[in-house]
C-alpha cells in the first residue's frame, strides 16, 4: 500500500507536470470525433466517454483532473460522448502494440517480482499460474522497464516497420511511432484507406504479421525446393529466416525444434556448404535433410520472422490508447514520439523523462539496478537516498519507495 | 422485361444462380433494376441474400470470359486500386482485397498466404473475378436494403407475391437445426473443452478465452446461473461482476445483443485454439462443430465394450 504522503507527493508532481507541459500535448487528428478517458490519480476511477471540441479544452482538462493515465480512442465517432451503442462508429486507425510482456526476452524478466495475495509468498520473473506454496492464483506483480526488455521491444518494432513498408507499402510518414512510457512501443497508422477496415480485415493483417495460418506451400515450399533470399513478401521472409537460423543454430537449438540426430549432424557439418548454396537454388536439396526436417526448420524461421504484436489490440476497433506526451502512472515517464527513421538510435530511458529538475529524499524499499538518462541507480534495499526527481518518481510510481522530503529546485 | 425480372429472382430461388441469357441486351439490362425493386419489395432478408448471391454468381461467370482490360474496368467502377501485373494476373491494393476476401474460407485466400508487395496483393485473373463477385454481392445487398416507399403497379405486385410463395415453399426444405435441451459435454470442440476444464480446476484463462467459453455455453443453452457457478471456483470470483458479464453476453443487458463465440480462425489468432481434430477440419465455428458432433453422436450407435 502506498503511504498517503507518497500518494499526495505523486499527485502534486503529476499536477505540476500538466500545469507546465500541457502545451506539449498535441491533440490527435480529428480530435472532436475521438473518445477520451482519464484514470484519476486520487479517486482511482476511470472517467470515460469524454469529448473535446478543441485542444484548449483538452489541455484544460489535463490541468484540472490530475490523471494517472490519459487515453483516447483509435476510433472516430459521430458522438464520442454517448454510450458505446449510440456513439456511431465512423472508422478507426490501425494500431499496433508491442509490449515486452509478450516477448520472451534474454533477461527472462528476472527483475520482475510477484507476491501471492493469499499467503504472501514472493518470487522472481513472471507470476506463476498457481502459487507454489498455497495454490492461490491472485498475485501482485511488479514489472520493471529494463533495458534488455526495452531493446527487445524495439527490435520487434523495427521488424514491424520493415514489414509494413516492404509488404504493406506504408511510408514512414504514415507511421506514428511512440515509446509507451512503460515497457513497449506503439505504432499508429492514421491513413484514410485503413480507417474503414472491419475487424475481420484487421484480423487478417494481424495473422499476416504474426504468421498465423501461414502455409509454406503457398510460398514456393515443396519437395526439394523453396524460396530464395531476395524474394518478396513472406517468401523472402521464410528464406531469410531459414538462412539466419541455420547460420548460427547450435546442435541444441536444432534438437529443440525436434530434428532427428542425423539431420542435426548434417546441418552442423555442412553449414558452410549450406550457406554457399543460397547463391544458387538454395539448400532445399541438401542430402540428409528431408521434407519433415525442412518443415520444422521453416516453422522456426517463420516464428523468428513474425512480429510479436498484441493480437487483441489491433483487432479491437474501439480501443483506447495512451495520448502522446502524457504521463504513465506506473513509471512517471511520458509516452514519447519516436522518429521512424531514427528508431535505432532512440533511447527511451533518456527521451521519456518528464521530471528533469530537483532532487527528492526517499526511503527506497526494494529495487533492482536500473538506468535513467545517463545515470545508473540501485540496487536498493531499505535505504535512505536522495535521487534526481525522475528517478525518484520512477521508484515512487512503482511503489518501491516512500517519500521523505523534496529539495527545492536549484 | 417484367417477365425476365421475375425470372431472374425465380432462378435465384430455384437454382441459386441467374442464367446468362443474352439474346436481348436491352431486356437483360433493364430487367435488372426491376428485379432489384421486386426483391426489395418481398421484404424477406433470406430471399434478398439469395438473390444477391445468384446475381453475383452470374457476374462472376460473365467476368471469367472477359479479357483483362474489362475485368480491370469493372473493378475500377468499384474504386479498386488495381493494376495489371506482368504475369498473367493483377495486383490489387490490400484493403480492396481484404474487404472482399475475409469471407472466403479456403486457406489460399488468407492474406498471409498471398504474395504481398508494397501494399499490393497478386491475383490470377480467375481470383480477381471471384473477388469481384463478392464485391457485386455486397453492392446488390446494399441496393436491396432500400425500402420501397411507393405502391407497386398491380402486375409487379402480383409477381412479388408469386415469388414470396415460391420461396416459402422452398424454404420448408431447408433444414432448421436445433440445439438439444441438455448440454452435451462430449460434443464440445477441443478448444471449449480445454477452457472448460481449466475453469473447473480453478485456473485462470485469458479474456478472449473467457468470452469464447461463456458465449459458447450460453448459445448451447446453459443458463446464466449455471455459467456463473462455473466461475465460482476461481480465487478472485466476484459474483456480482461475473453475473453482470455473463448476462451481458447472454443479451440481457445494455445493447441487448446476444453474443456468439468467435469463429475458429479468430480463436486461432488469439491463441485459444488447441489444435484441430477431424471435425474441426470440416467446420469453421465452435457452434457448428457442436451441432455436427451431436448429429454424429446421434447416428453412430455407441460402441459396445467387449
Amino acid at each position: 500500500m502506498i503511504k498517503i504522503e507518497t500518494q499526495i507527493f505523486i499527485q502534486e508532481k503529476f499536477a505540476e507536470y500538466y500545469r507546465q507541459s500541457s502545451e506539449s500535448v498535441e491533440p490527435p487528428p480529428s480530435l472532436e470525433k475521438r473518445e477520451f478517458a482519464f484514470l484519476l490519480l486520487k479517486e482511482k476511477v476511470m472517467l470515460r466517454h469524454k469529448g473535446f471540441k478543441n485542444s484548449d479544452d483538452l489541455r484544460n482538462m489535463l490541468r484540472n483532473v490530475m490523471p494517472a493515465h490519459v487515453y483516447y480512442s483509435t476510433a472516430y465517432y459521430e458522438k464520442p460522448e454517448e454510450e458505446m451503442d449510440a456513439k456511431g462508429w465512423l472508422g478507426a486507425d490501425l494500431f499496433f502494440d508491442i509490449d515486452a510482456d509478450h516477448i520472451s526476452t534474454p533477461c527472462n524478466k528476472q527483475h520482475d517480482t510477484w507476491s501471492c495475495n493469499n499467503c504472501g509468498k514472493t518470487g522472481r520473473g513472471a507470476p506463476p499460474e498457481t502459487c507454489p506454496t498455497c495454490g492461490g492464483q491472485k498475485f501482485d506483480d511488479q514489472s520493471w522497464s529494463c533495458e534488455v526488455c526495452l531493446e527487445s521491444a524495439k527490435e520487434e518494432t523495427m521488424k514491424l516497420i520493415d514489414l509494413l513498408t516492404r509488404d504493406f507499402g506504408l511510408s514512414y510518414g504514415e507511421m506514428n511511432i511512440a515509446f509507451s512510457g512503460h515497457r513497449g512501443y506503439h505504432l499508429h497508422v492514421e491513413n484514410q484507406t485503413v480507417q474503414k477496415l472491419d475487424q475481420g480485415a484487421r484480423k487478417e493483417i494481424v495473422d499476416y504479421i504474426v504468421g498465423i495460418g501461414l502455409e509454406p506451400k503457398f510460398h514456393e515450399m515443396g519437395i526439394g525446393r523453396g524460396p530464395s533470399l531476395e524474394d518478396v513478401g513472406w517468401k523472402g521472409r521464410i528464406a531469410r529466416g531459414t538462412y539466419e537460423f541455420l547460420l548460427n543454430a547450435t546442435a541444441r537449438q536444432l534438437d529443440e525444434i525436434g530434428l532427428k540426430r542425423n539431420v542435426v549432424n548434417t546441418l552442423i557439418n555442412q553449414r558452410e556448404r549450406i550457406l554457399e548454396s543460397w547463391k544458387g537454388a538454395g539448400p532445399w536439396r541438401t542430402k540428409g535433410v528431408g521434407q519433415e526436417g525442412w518443415k520444422k526448420i521453416v516453422q522456426k524461421a517463420i516464428e523468428n520472422q513474425s512480429v510479436k504484436i498484441d493480437t487483441v489490440v489491433t483487432t479491437d476497433i474501439h480501443r483506447l490508447i495512451r495520448l502522446t506526451n502524457t504521463l504513465h502512472g506506473k513509471t512517471g515517464l511520458k509516452k514519447t514520439h519516436v522518429p521512424t527513421g531514427d528508431i535505432e538510435r532512440f533511447d527511451p530511458l533518456k527521451s521519456a523523462l518528464a521530471f528533469r529538475e530537483g532532487t527528492v529524499k526517499l526511503l527506497a524499499l526494494e529495487s533492482p539496478e536500473f538506468r535513467l538518462g545517463d545515470e545508473r541507480y540501485g540496487p536498493y534495499k531499505n535505504e535512505e537516498i536522495e535521487l534526481p526527481t525522475a528517478a525518484a518518481m520512477f521508484l515512487l510510481c512503482k511503489g518501491a519507495a516512500q517519500v521523505r522530503e523534496e529539495k527545492p529546485r536549484v | 422485361m417484367l417477365n425476365r425480372a421475375e425470372k431472374r429472382i425465380e432462378e435465384a430461388i430455384l437454382y441459386a444462380q441467374v442464367t446468362e441469357q443474352q439474346r436481348n441486351d436491352e431486356i437483360e439490362i433493364l430487367s435488372f433494376p426491376i428485379a432489384v425493386m421486386m426483391a426489395s419489395a418481398t421484404n424477406d432478408p433470406f430471399l434478398k441474400r439469395r438473390y444477391a448471391l445468384a446475381e453475383a454468381k452470374r457476374a462472376y461467370n460473365l467476368l471469367k470470359q472477359e479479357d483483362k482490360e474489362k475485368i480491370q474496368q469493372v473493378a475500377a467502377t468499384f474504386n479498386w486500386r488495381i493494376k495489371s501485373a506482368k504475369t498473367a494476373g493483377f495486383a490489387v491494393y490490400f484493403t480492396d482485397f481484404l474487404r472482399n476476401a475475409t469471407g472466403f474460407h479456403e486457406t489460399k485466400w488468407k492474406l498471409v498466404n498471398r504474395t504481398l508487395v508494397k501494399g499490393e496483393v497478386y491475383l490470377t485473373r480467375d481470383e480477381a473475378s471471384r473477388l469481384l463477385e463478392e464485391e457485386v454481392r455486397g453492392h446488390i445487398e446494399r441496393k436491396l436494403q432500400t425500402k420501397i416507399e411507393f405502391e407497386l403497379p398491380q402486375n409487379v405486385a402480383n409477381g412479388v407475391e408469386r415469388l414470396k410463395k415460391l420461396f416459402e415453399s422452398r424454404k420448408g426444405k431447408m433444414r432448421v437445426e436445433e440445439m438439444p435441451k441438455e448440454i452435451v459435454l462430449d460434443a464440445f470442440p477441443p478448444c471449449i473443452r480445454q477452457l472448460h476444464n481449466i475453469i473447473r480446476s480453478g485456473r485462470h484463462i485469458s479474456h478472449v478465452g473467457r468470452f469464447a467459453l461463456t458465449s459458447f455455453l450460453i448459445n448451447s443453452g446453459m443458463t446464466v446461473d449455471n455459467v456463473v457457478d462455473l466461475f465460482r471456483s476461481l480465487s478472485d470470483f466476484n459474483e456480482r461482476l461475473t453475473r453482470y458479464q455473463v448476462e451481458h453476453i447472454a443479451g440481457g443487458r445494455g445493447s441487448r445483443t446476444k453474443y456468439v463465440p468467435p469463429r475458429c480462425d479468430t480463436l486461432r489468432t488469439h491463441g485459444v485454439c488447441t489444435g484441430m481434430d477431424e471435425i474441426c477440419r470440416r467446420t469453421r465455428h465452435p457452434l457448428s462443430y457442436y451441432r455436427r458432433k451431436l448429429r454424429i453422436m446421434k447416428t453412430a450407435p455407441t460402441e459396445t465394450q467387449p
